[in-house]
């Protein structure tokens, strides 16, 4: 069974004239990483709260998250226990007043049994490097540490998937590389991830792409077919890394590369080496 | 007269001698200290740097290393325990100093926190205001403001800066501070959070205020943006200077960029690897496409 | 940044264990049964009493005086309301102040009074995390939800508003700052001048707590909170024999005041 099974999914924010989601499909089976790519406005992030089960659909043939059913208000809530969202903000997820205890409070919310919570947060703090953080209290966190112990928070609950709504976009490099590092970790274990961003490079690795414009889908498939259409690229407005920016650059002068370099290697490769 | 040489000042402007556009920065052995409960924190020690008129000059260090606090130290919003910030050679005690330090301007990082009034035009009026300028001008540099960092007036001055998208009010936010036409603009990570576009967008916005002579220190943490608009480096490491003056790429400087876990910039990086000149490498996109066809 | 509100001085003493509860039921008794007694011999057992308890709870002197500091003006106007003001057969007069000794003693009395009051409710505020207390009050207020009252939602928006004050401190000081940097004077001008120059600083913060208040529901709803909903906790209250013994040891304590 699919983790996400959507079919012609449709969102109007309320008195919008417009749709910000219109007949998009989507499927995520066990394992995979998904990426979502999409300008401002092309409604990766409504995606991304519809996944996790935070709205309503207005409209869908199908919208089954784990199995539950996303037009249904119980389906809803069940999706929000298999289904984990990570925001963007790390300050505005963080509600308890020190690290130890926000890392819980999703635990809280299902009523697990005092041990079972204790032990579960030692096992968190431990996977994310927070021990030492224990008892800090978040305004004396850094950029990093925040989404670290709001990822730990999301992880607690034991999930099937986890959605993440651009992590690394209010971050510093430092924190960025931080949060990666703990997202390929997770990767690594198996589990699936609807990567939400904005940024080509933290593409990589993905399975496969999804890209929305306007909130209908422009792309979906492997990422590699994505990175060639140098075209398609430039018109969804994607942050490219600086070798993919020069390679656009080039084309514009006339010089077209094969397919689109996202690292030094790959663009000093693809021009042929030494000039 | 264009909108930037309103805020900028040109030969024609009566108001703003001719070649005065940039002011020069000189700061001389500040340090600052934050008050806590228990013990004061040293922010900033024994920062000395200069800066030239119409200069740009890019501040990098890690998280916590006192950029901001060295920015707003500069700024006047704080005085420096010791050493002295000198704006055209003035120091705090010189006569001017206060008119002086109105002519710096500086964004701070989020804009939400800059942005208040009920429109985008008194928004940007505010400072303007401030310095008790005839209703007259202020309407005339609001406009250039606007103008200047892509937001004319026509469209979005009656607009509610809380209606705008995050990129819009970055550049709102901005353009409240050059209404004031500063002639030193201290930035604090102007790009975090923009959009790809967005970033274009300032860039260009940034290129422009530099080429009319106005003197730019920008606090940010991409070594490539810092390439692409900034002439000299400035690198805090917990408060000390730890490397200062014009881009060095030698083996000795790459080295001390290394220490201080900054990369090459990618263009820098590329020419090397090109067998080409590092030092010379283009400080754009365009640029290194032009010079490779 | 400063100051948390509900001041808490991390330590392991007597005190620091005991449950929030019986901590919060002792101190009330205290408070009440100061007010209730009239006389110099009952205030000096509880004043006795209230400084046995700072002591066991290993808090130094210092934290106390910062929180008595912002009372100091209290005590001194009562203490010179009192002694000028009070009836009683004056030994010296200077215009209208007439001091009598009665007037001094009553002064002593209501002064001192205040004293032991702030001793004892610091000694609940510097041994119990806020949240402990909050959730000892959320359990105490347990009866009230049979009058429809969300004591347990109440309580967490405490949790909620307390964690964010440091941050809100941070973000107005940044936002201060960022108009002084385009020319405001906060100093500047008379009462009206400076309460009209904070609108422009109160409205960003207004519309940053309502923007972080949505995001901020989001994300609890996606880590499956339910208003109403029964939840554990990762430290539950746990109620021992030792603070049965407080709280008899406390009653103790009243009741001998009350017969002194």
């Amino acid at each position: 069974m699919p983790l996400f099974d959507i079919s012609g999914l449709h969102y109007r924010y309320a008195g919008a004239q417009a749709d910000a989601l219109a007949d998009l499909d989507l499927e995520v089976n066990e394992g995979e990483f998904v990426a979502v790519v999409g300008a401002n406005g092309s409604g990766k992030s409504t995606l991304a709260r519809l996944l996790g089960g935070l709205e309503k659909p207005t409209a869908a043939r199908r919208a089954l998250a784990c199995g539950h059913d996303l037009l249904v208000e119980d389906g809803r809530m069940a999706a929000r226990r298999d289904v984990g969202v990570l925001f963007q903000n790390p300050e505005n997820q963080l509600v308890a007043q020190c690290v130890e205890d926000d890392v819980a409070f999703g635990l809280e919310n299902l009523a697990w049994p005092a041990a079972d919570i204790g032990h579960r947060v030692d096992e968190m703090l431990a996977r994310f490097g927070l021990e030492e953080l224990r008892r800090r209290e978040p305004h004396m966190l850094s950029g990093g540490q925040k989404q670290r112990t709001a990822l730990a928070g999301v992880i607690a609950v034991p999930r099937r998937v986890l959605v993440l709504d651009e992590p690394t976009a209010m971050l510093d490099p430092a924190a960025r590389d931080e949060v990666l590092i703990a997202v390929r970790e997770m990767r690594g274990e198996g589990l699936a991830i609807v990567y939400v961003t904005q940024e080509m490079d933290e593409t990589v690795g993905a399975d496969r792409v999804v890209a929305l414009e306007r909130g209908t889908e422009a792309y979906a498939g492997a990422a590699s077919g994505l990175f060639a259409d140098t075209a398609l690229v430039r018109r969804l407005g994607l942050g490219l890394p600086a070798a993919g920016e020069l390679a656009l650059a080039l084309a514009e002068q006339g010089r077209d590369l094969p397919g689109l370099p996202l690292t030094m290697d790959e663009l000093l490769d693809a021009l042929g080496g030494a000039t | 007269m264009s909108s930037l040489e309103v805020l900028a000042g040109a030969a024609s402007d009566k108001s703003r001698a001719p070649g005065s556009a940039g002011m020069r920065l000189v700061c001389g052995g500040a340090s600052f200290s934050y008050e806590e409960a228990r013990a004061p924190i040293p922010a900033l020690c024994d920062v000395t740097f200069e800066l030239r008129p119409g200069g740009s000059l890019a501040l990098m260090g890690a998280s916590g290393s006192g950029k901001s606090t060295l920015l707003q130290v500069i700024r006047g919003l704080d005085a420096p325990e010791s050493g002295a910030v000198l704006l055209d050679g003035a120091g705090p005690a010189d006569v001017g100093y206060a008119d002086l330090q109105r002519e710096v301007g500086l964004v701070f990082q989020a804009p939400e926190l800059q942005l208040f009034a009920s429109t985008a035009r008194d928004d940007v009026a505010f400072g303007p205001r401030r310095l008790g300028w005839p209703e007259a001008q202020v309407t005339s540099v609001v406009d250039a403001a606007l103008d200047v960092v892509g937001l004319p007036s026509a469209r979005f001055a009656e607009r509610h800066p809380y209606a705008l998208s995050g990129g819009e009010q970055r550049r709102l936010a901005l353009a409240g501070v050059l209404a004031m036409r500063p002639r030193l603009l201290l930035l604090d990570e102007p790009f975090v959070s923009l959009d790809p576009g967005t970033r274009r967008q300032l860039v260009g916005i940034l290129e422009r205020l530099k080429a009319a002579g106005v003197t730019l220190l920008l606090a940010t943490h991409d070594v490539d943006l810092a390439w692409a608009l900034c002439d000299e480096l400035l690198v805090l490491g917990e408060g000390r200077v730890v490397v200062a003056g014009p881009w060095d790429f030698s083996t000795a400087g790459g080295h001390l960029l290394a220490a201080n876990r900054l990369r090459e910039p990618f263009l820098v990086e590329l020419w090397r690897r090109l067998g080409r000149d590092p030092q010379r490498a283009p400080r754009s996109a365009a640029e290194a496409a032009e010079a490779l066809s | 940044m400063k100051a948390t509100i509900a001041q808490y001085y991390a330590g392991d003493s007597l005190l620091h264990r005991r449950d929030p509860r019986a901590k919060f039921v002792a101190v009330s008794g205290l408070a009440v049964a100061l007010f209730v007694r009239d006389s110099f011999a009952g205030l000096a057992v509880y004043a006795a009493a209230a400084t046995l308890a700072y002591a066991l709870s290993g808090v130094p002197l210092v934290w106390f005086w910062r929180a008595f500091r912002p009372l100091l003006w209290l005590v001194a106007l009562t203490f010179f309301a009192q002694a000028v003001f009070a009836p009683g057969e004056p030994f010296f007069s200077f215009g209208f102040v007439h001091l009598s000794w009665r007037g001094l003693e009553l002064a002593a009395f209501l002064s001192l009074r205040l004293v032991v009051l702030v001793l004892v409710g610091s000694v609940l505020t510097l041994t119990t995390p806020s949240i402990a207390l909050t959730d000892g009050l959320a359990w105490l207020g347990r009866p009230l939800r049979r009058l429809r009252v969300p004591t347990d939602e109440l309580a967490l928006m405490v949790t909620i508003a307390l964690r964010f004050i440091p941050t809100l401190l941070v973000e107005l000081d940044t936002i201060m700052r960022a108009q002084r940097a385009r020319g405001a004077d906060f100093r500047r001008g008379g009462l009206r001048e400076r309460t009209r120059s904070l609108v422009p600083v109160l409205v960003p913060l207004f519309v940053l707590s309502f923007r972080r208040a949505d995001e901020l529901a989001l994300a609890m709803e996606a880590r499956c909170y339910r208003p109403g909903a029964v939840r554990t906790r990762l430290h539950p209250l746990r109620a021992r024999w030792s603070d049965a013994v407080l709280l008899v040891a406390t009653a103790a304590v009243i009741a001998a005041g009350l017969l002194v």
